[in-house]
């Protein structure tokens, strides 16, 4: 059973606000799906060892530098930016 | 089937179409009849113009057409073009404008693609009617009162509403199949890695992967040679490690083993069930042989898909936080609460809910109980899909247990939608290829997919099978939609 | 009263010194213009991926070798998730149950052996600059590599974490795969704190205390919390586990605890990187690439060359100069004449440890063997020898451009008994002084001696010639 106080929890994990008016929908939502995840739990799975999906190992890297790109095309997408750092002003 | 890629290229080649031309042709079709649709959510006519003209200088000079090249496309929302918006159709998203290409938009970019926008999706890629996304939902260009599917509705709706020759789309859970299934086209999903998926913005990385829809198996197959390349910025990469699908195509598949696991047949509607079986008749006809077996291990597909899906997600979604990129809340108290307000209203509804799911199964004490367990079982998924594959070439299954939705069909119960995404996501789960074919229609005239799934890398197997299947029918199971461009 | 011990270990961030960040190739370069080392990798723009940088795998096996751990044959990259600005991807990717080394150790010089838990791989997060009450983000150090060495609570006192900082720190520059500058910041350090009673088995709850960034600061930090937990426990109070910071200006520790920190880190497997397995090849290779030791050369030093413990230890303190010394001893007859050259009068021109690490001096190590060869051969004396070596470090010039033929071969004894008696005859006033038993006189007539040689006079020698002729 997923309480209203389950859902704050994860939902301040997640970063997400819930105002007072979503949480019963969402708690009544999680449970539905939580339920729906809790069918794998008759499943007696052997401890495979999953590795990744497609079996790889060691892609890497050679430490060669590539010049990086122009400070104005980092900050390009940035809502608030100030003296090339990206801003987040305290308050709005 | 004749393929349409192919049809064109020879056109232009020969001056019987400028690419120009043909390009106008489709833009001029698209401010008519996407109002239609909802299929594409924004136009990209300047850079379609400039490589049409570009084509036609090519052509004119004398120089060979690469297989692509001039070809009026469309790319999903969630792949990123270099100057062009690309917003996974979320709020949160609006406005950002990428600063690089994604890897397979390169590729193309290199065969002169003719981009003519970006298309509709479920908001991220979270959802199987297109309906979640932020522009409202594309429409099924067969009939309008239902959905296009999803998630990558968009670029279904318009090669189904002959508003592109192709697309690409990405596959998580069937995000690819099943609006393909829904609009009567091919819709290839390749095996994980066979594509790169450095620009696709990420739903679930380790189930993602971009792949074409198009409007024939030789179309498909095509797109899929020339986007099937190893990618260094991708360290899941792997490219296309067999030759060229294309060349394959035309083989016999006299003595082929089709096989066939009975789960997948749970719950499917009458009329799916028997388009299929006719078409095993036609297989059989061909020569081909059908073996059936038991998969027990499928019926866990679906809750393992969303837990680990959802894992995955919520890590992936952490970084909509409103300062590098995208939408920003306008009013806050702090910091905390900026980040928090900027993400409750730029993300949609189901987008949260499949945060909140993922961030569940992830965090302290029920870690075990779900990621964990779901991964073991992903491993098995993973191993009676090695044993099948010991039985059989390829196999059959339904893409889609129904025909496409009514509207808002969707909305009202999350975890019943869910359910019908239950022929897509073992594919995913394991990493494997399949394409979705048309197979029939239902009373109402709404085409019927079956899916075709091979072993890893084997996508040239599954695509000669599905184009034998073409010819056999005689390209019967494709209807062209009354809109768009008629050439 | 009841006495208490410390039971600490420590979690140090080390900064490793590729040339390109962990994922992505923008340069490692410390400073520079705010998000001028950026690319959409390390802004963490959607739809990118990582490639990890195959050096950072190398310098992290290179420190687990250098630290007695155990090299895992398989490793994986884990995600650590946490939401805060200067972490563009809202996780950190970093390994969490199958870091690349694990059970290592590092001795100390009571002979105490510091064990370490893990060595693993992972980014470093941007920079935040709180300024007028707003948030200024810089993302160059973001997606630098580090490595996080984790060492069992072993420590038992605030020396003892000091030294273990320090022979890191030591271990990691010779290995060159960190400069391991604590005031850059490519070297800090958490410190996890508890007392309990002398004798007692059970450890006592613990504090963590974040982001050390100098030994002095570390050694305040741990003197006040150590104090701290003594007063709660005396005064029948409990320690909280929990995450304090030390307090600069007010040399204390205080909580950090506030409803944002919330950790749940939520790891699981980075989905977007493979699998690292380590082969032996790899290990070997690594292993030809080690050099010795500070610990293993300070020892040899010693037992080898014979020389005292603190000469070793001040040259192996920085793998440049221990380069500089053995390239220096190549043949000479007594290796401390050389270590004391360094020491003495290369060290009082180097100010801080900066210039010690780089050691840069103009007299190159073939040049100091030749000058103290010279030495070996008789042909020049050691007050010779100094006041060379000086101009030496002025000019960067050979001995030979320095030091004339009439300068070198010493002085013939017909000649030192002539300077003598020069020298006593005029020094009337000395001898007298001496003969009535003031013993310091006699440098008086020996200073006149060596003027009058110009240093080539054998100081001893010579006093002993001059006692024998006054006496006479």
């Amino acid at each position: 059973m997923v309480t209203h106080e389950d859902i704050l929890n994860i939902a301040n994990l997640a970063k997400l606000s819930v105002s007072p008016e979503e949480l019963d929908e969402l708690t009544k939502d999680m449970n539905e799906i939580i339920g729906f995840a809790n069918t794998i739990n008759d499943a007696c799975p052997q401890a495979t060892d999953f590795d990744n999906i497609n079996g790889l190992s060691n892609a890497f890297r050679e430490d060669i530098v590539v010049p990086s790109y122009d400070r104005e095309e980092i900050l390009k997408n940035a809502e608030s930016q100030d003296e090339g750092y990206f801003l987040v002003k305290k308050r709005m | 089937m004749e393929s349409r890629i192919k049809k064109l290229s020879e056109q232009m080649a020969s001056g019987q179409i400028s690419c120009l031309e043909l390009t106008k042709a489709y833009l001029e079709a698209m401010e008519k009849d996407n109002q239609k649709i909802n299929a594409y959510v924004r136009f990209t006519p300047e850079t379609a113009l400039e490589t049409a003209k570009r084509v036609d200088r090519k052509i004119a000079s004398g120089e060979p057409l690469l297989p692509l090249e001039g070809i009026p496309m469309t790319l999903k929302d969630n792949i990123s073009t270099k100057g062009i918006e690309t917003t996974c159709c979320s709020k949160i998203l609006t406005g950002y404008v990428p600063i690089y290409d994604a890897t397979v938009w390169e590729l193309l970019q290199k065969q002169n693609a003719v981009l003519l926008g970006k298309t509709n999706m479920d908001e991220f890629a979270m959802g199987s009617s297109c309906e979640t996304s932020c522009f409202g939902g594309a429409l099924n260009p067969h009939d309008t009162s239902r959905v296009a599917g999803g998630s990558s509705g968009g670029v279904a709706s318009a090669v189904g509403g002959n508003l592109a020759v192709y697309g690409l789309g990405s596959d998580t859970g069937g995000s690819i199949r099943q609006p393909a299934s829904f609009c009567g086209l091919t819709g290839l999903k390749p095996t994980y890695g066979a594509v790169s998926r450095y620009g696709l913005i990420a739903y679930a990385s380790s189930f993602d992967q971009i792949g074409p829809i198009t409007q024939n198996v030789e179309d498909a197959a095509i797109v899929y040679d020339t986007i099937s390349v190893y990618d260094e910025k991708d360290s899941t990469s792997r490219g296309k490690v067999n030759a060229p699908v294309c060349e394959s195509l035309k083989n016999s598949i006299k003595g082929r083993k089709i096989g066939i696991a009975k789960e997948y047949f749970n719950g499917i509607r009458d009329d799916v069930n028997s388009a299929i079986q006719n078409a095993i008749k036609v297989f059989e006809s061909l020569g081909a042989q059908i073996v059936y077996f038991d998969m027990p291990s499928l019926k866990y597909s679906l809750p393992v898909y969303y837990i680990l899906a959802c894992a995955e997600a919520s890590s992936n979604l952490g970084r909509y936080d409103g300062i590098r990129y995208g939408y920003k809340t306008a009013h806050y108290a702090d910091r905390n609460e900026m980040v928090c307000k900027t993400r409750n209203e730029g993300f949609g509804k189901e987008v949260k809910r499949r945060i909140l799911l993922g961030t569940y199964v992830l965090s302290a004490g029920y870690y075990d109980a779900y990621y964990k367990k779901a991964q073991n079982l992903r491993g098995e998924l993973i191993k009676a899909f090695e044993d099948a594959f010991q039985k059989c070439d390829v196999m059959l299954a339904p893409t889609v247990p129904m025909t496409a939705f009514p509207l808002n069909f969707t909305a009202k119960d999350a975890v019943e939608t869910y359910q019908t995404d239950i022929c897509t996501v073992p594919v995913n789960i394991a990493g494997l290829p399949a394409v979705s074919i048309p197979c029939g229609f239902d009373t109402a005239g709404l085409p019927i997919g079956m899916q075709l799934i091979g072993n890893r890398f084997c996508e040239a197997t599954i695509l000669n099978i599905a184009h034998q299947y073409e010819i056999a029918t005689d390209g019967q199971m494709f209807r062209t939609a009354e809109m768009g461009v008629k050439l | 009263m009841t006495k208490y011990e410390l039971v600490c270990g420590l979690e140090t961030h080390i900064e490793l010194a590729t040339k390109t960040k962990i994922f992505c190739s923008c340069t490692t370069e410390f400073g520079g213009e705010p998000n001028t080392h950026c690319c959409p990798i390390c802004i963490g723009l959607p739809g990118t991926l990582p490639k990890l940088n195959k050096r950072v795998v190398e310098y992290a096996i290179l420190a687990g070798l250098a630290t007695n751990c155990e090299i895992s044959r398989i490793s994986k990259m884990d995600r650590k998730n946490y939401v805060y600005p200067d972490l563009p991807k809202a996780y950190q990717i970093s390994q969490y149950d199958m870091p690349l080394c694990k059970n290592g150790w590092v001795e100390l010089s009571n002979g105490r052996k510091i064990r370490l838990t893990r060595i693993h791989i992972e980014e470093d997060a941007g920079k935040l600059v709180h300024q007028r009450s707003n948030t200024y983000v810089d993302y160059n150090r973001g997606g630098v590599p580090l490595i996080e060495i984790v060492s069992e609570p072993d420590i038992r006192s605030i020396d003892e974490a000091k030294e273990y900082l320090e022979k890191l720190q030591l271990i990691m520059r010779f290995i060159g795969v960190s400069d391991c500058k604590m005031q850059e910041g490519s070297m800090r350090c958490d410190v996890n704190i508890s007392v309990r009673p002398v004798g007692s088995e059970e450890f006592g709850t613990r504090t963590e205390i974040k982001n050390m960034n100098s030994f002095a600061h570390m050694a305040k930090a741990m003197d006040y919390e150590i104090n701290r937990q003594i007063d709660l426990l005396e005064s029948g109070e409990q320690v909280v586990q929990e995450t304090r910071r030390y307090n600069e200006e007010e040399e204390s520790t205080e909580s950090m605890r506030g409803k944002e920190d919330a950790h749940d880190y939520r790891y699981f497997r980075e989905p977007d990187l493979v699998t690292i397995q380590v082969s032996e090849e790899m290990i070997s290779e690594l292993k030809k690439k080690l050099p010795e030791l500070p610990q293993q050369k300070a020892k040899r030093y010693m037992e080898e060359l014979g020389l005292p413990e603190a000469d070793a230890l001040l040259l192996t303190q920085y793998r440049r100069i221990s380069e500089y010394f053995e390239a220096a001893i190549k043949g000479v007859k007594n290796p401390k004449t050389v270590a004391n050259c360094i020491i003495g009068q290369m060290f009082s021109r180097l100010e801080g440890e900066g210039a010690k690490e780089n050691f840069s001096v103009k007299v190159t190590p073939e040049n100091l063997n030749a000058l103290v060869r010279l030495l070996d051969e008789g042909k020049i004396r050691m007050n010779l020898l100094k006041a060379t070596l000086e101009k030496m470090l002025d000019t960067g010039k050979k001995p030979s451009e320095l030091i004339s033929e009439s300068d070198m071969g010493g002085l013939d004894p017909d000649a030192l008994r002539a300077a003598c008696e020069q020298a006593i005859s005029a020094n009337q006033n000395a001898v007298s002084d001496y003969l009535g038993g003031k013993e310091k006189a006699l440098k008086a007539i020996l200073g006149t001696v060596m003027k009058a040689t110009r240093g080539k006079a054998d100081a001893i020698e010579a006093e002993k010639l001059l006692v024998q002729l006054i006496k006479k």
